[in-house]
């Protein structure tokens, strides 16, 4: 996607289409790790600003557009956890139900989309193989980067049952992954 | 044991590293070898890359339309903010030597003046002056191109104020250089003849603050110290009796439109 370039150039059509084409899956990211929608917003919104500014190391990060721009929402909304955290103004994670969220009605799967990764779509089909609990126990521990103990938590499950699934999908993910290679 | 003679284990390791879910001296260790084995490195990187794919992987939703409109605003403020830096620069770059030039003009003036009255001539008055004149033009141009620059406003605060339906309303952006609060109305709301608009600050802590009442026009400046907007997280606007209420007594009418005060970092 040469858009990112683009918006490198301070073009700002570029910085809409690339919002155009984009905004929902990386909206879909925020509200996946922040559960609430106005904070996801606000991500959504200073990620965009931030895209607009360091749009130019792009190159320098050899990462694929979306996974990018996927890192830079994650960082931010992990940073925007850690500041409420740190204000004692939210002091339990509040994690919404992966089903339960509002869902885009003509939501394409990964595999429809375009500029997804090739690497996207290798764990979108790994993950497919794994039951819908243990698949959540690896998103919720890479995603919002929580231990053991917190997923245990947040998910209100036995500490044993949650090292017992993530050795087990973690295992499984790695095998799938690797015959892909 | 040497983790790079048995790739199942480091690849086993490295994907648990990556995800973040090693913990401990486990974690401890693994990084005291990836300082030392390349190859460790590398399993970690790929790793990573791997799992990267996960923030492509969620369902996507569409958001609200007014974020966009917050970035195209806020997009507007920041071009504007680096158009005012180039001016300042350019300012400073070419007032100066104009200014250098003058000086030595007016130094040569000044030679000329005593040459003049070395050579017993009475013109040298004349010639003083002149230069006197120029110089003194070009300082009414420089203390002119300075207070245009202290004019430019200084946009650090900036809210997009939306109704219930998120519908962007009103524009609001403060200056604080020139404690100046400006509001634009962007739909086509207005309110009855007997009614105003009420500006508010909603504190973290605490009752809303009135900020001012609006006029009816399109745009409206209202006077702020900075003090009244600072670690203000959102602000507000309320239907008030005409020529509003007293801060004191808070918002007695309907709240129509409300959204988060941005601080714009120069």
């Amino acid at each position: 996607m040469d858009l990112i370039d683009r918006v490198a150039t301070r073009d700002e059509v570029a910085l809409k289409l690339l919002y155009d084409q984009t905004a929902s899956r990386l909206y879909g990211l925020a509200l996946r790790i922040l559960g609430n929608k106005e904070w996801a917003e606000d991500v959504l919104q200073e990620s965009f600003l931030g895209i607009w500014r360091s749009a130019g190391t792009y190159r320098d990060s050899l990462s694929p557009p979306l996974a990018w721009m996927g890192m830079l929402v994650r960082s931010r909304a992990l940073d925007f956890l850690r500041r409420r955290r740190a204000e004692h103004l939210h002091l339990n994670l509040p994690i919404e139900d992966f089903e339960e969220l509002p869902q885009d009605k003509d939501a394409q799967g990964p595999m429809q989309l375009v500029e997804a990764s090739e690497q996207a779509v290798v764990l979108h089909q790994c993950l497919e193989k794994l039951e819908q609990p243990q698949r959540q126990v690896v998103s919720l521990a890479y995603l919002n980067d929580l231990s053991h103990s917190e997923l245990a938590s947040s998910l209100k499950l036995p500490l044993g049952t949650v090292k017992t699934w993530m050795r087990r999908s973690l295992e499984q993910l790695r095998k799938c992954m690797a015959r892909h290679v | 044991m040497n983790l790079t003679q048995n790739p199942e284990l480091l690849d086993r390791l490295a994907a648990s590293y990556s995800l973040g879910t090693l913990h401990g001296g486990a974690r401890r260790r693994f990084e005291q070898l990836a300082r030392e084995y390349p190859q460790v490195r590398a399993a970690a990187l790929l790793w990573q890359g791997r799992w990267s794919a996960f923030s492509e992987v969620q369902t996507p939703v569409q958001p609200d339309a007014v974020v966009w409109t917050r970035i195209a605003n806020l997009l507007q403020a920041e071009t504007a903010k680096a158009k005012l830096a180039r001016q300042r620069e350019a300012a400073s770059k070419s007032a100066w030597p104009t200014l250098a030039w003058w000086r030595g003009l007016a130094m040569a003036g000044g030679l000329a003046t005593v040459a003049a009255i070395s050579v017993g001539l009475w013109s040298h008055q004349g010639l003083r002056d002149t230069s006197e004149q120029k110089l003194s033009a070009l300082q009414t141009q420089l203390q002119m191109a300075q207070a245009e620059l202290q004019a430019a406003p200084q946009i650090q605060y900036v809210a997009v104020l939306a109704d219930g339906k998120a519908d962007a309303s009103m524009l609001v952006t403060f200056d604080p250089r020139h404690q100046q609060l400006v509001l634009q109305r962007v739909s086509g709301f207005k309110e009855a003849d007997n009614k105003s608009l009420q500006l508010w600050a909603l504190p973290q802590q605490g009752a809303p603050r009135s900020l001012g009442v609006m006029g009816d026009g399109k745009l409206d400046q209202l006077t702020a110290q900075e003090t009244d907007v600072k670690a203000v997280p959102a602000l507000a606007i309320s239907l008030e009796p005409k020529g509003g209420v007293p801060s004191s007594m808070g918002p007695t009418g309907p709240v129509l439109f409300k959204g988060a005060l941005i601080r714009r970092d120069l």
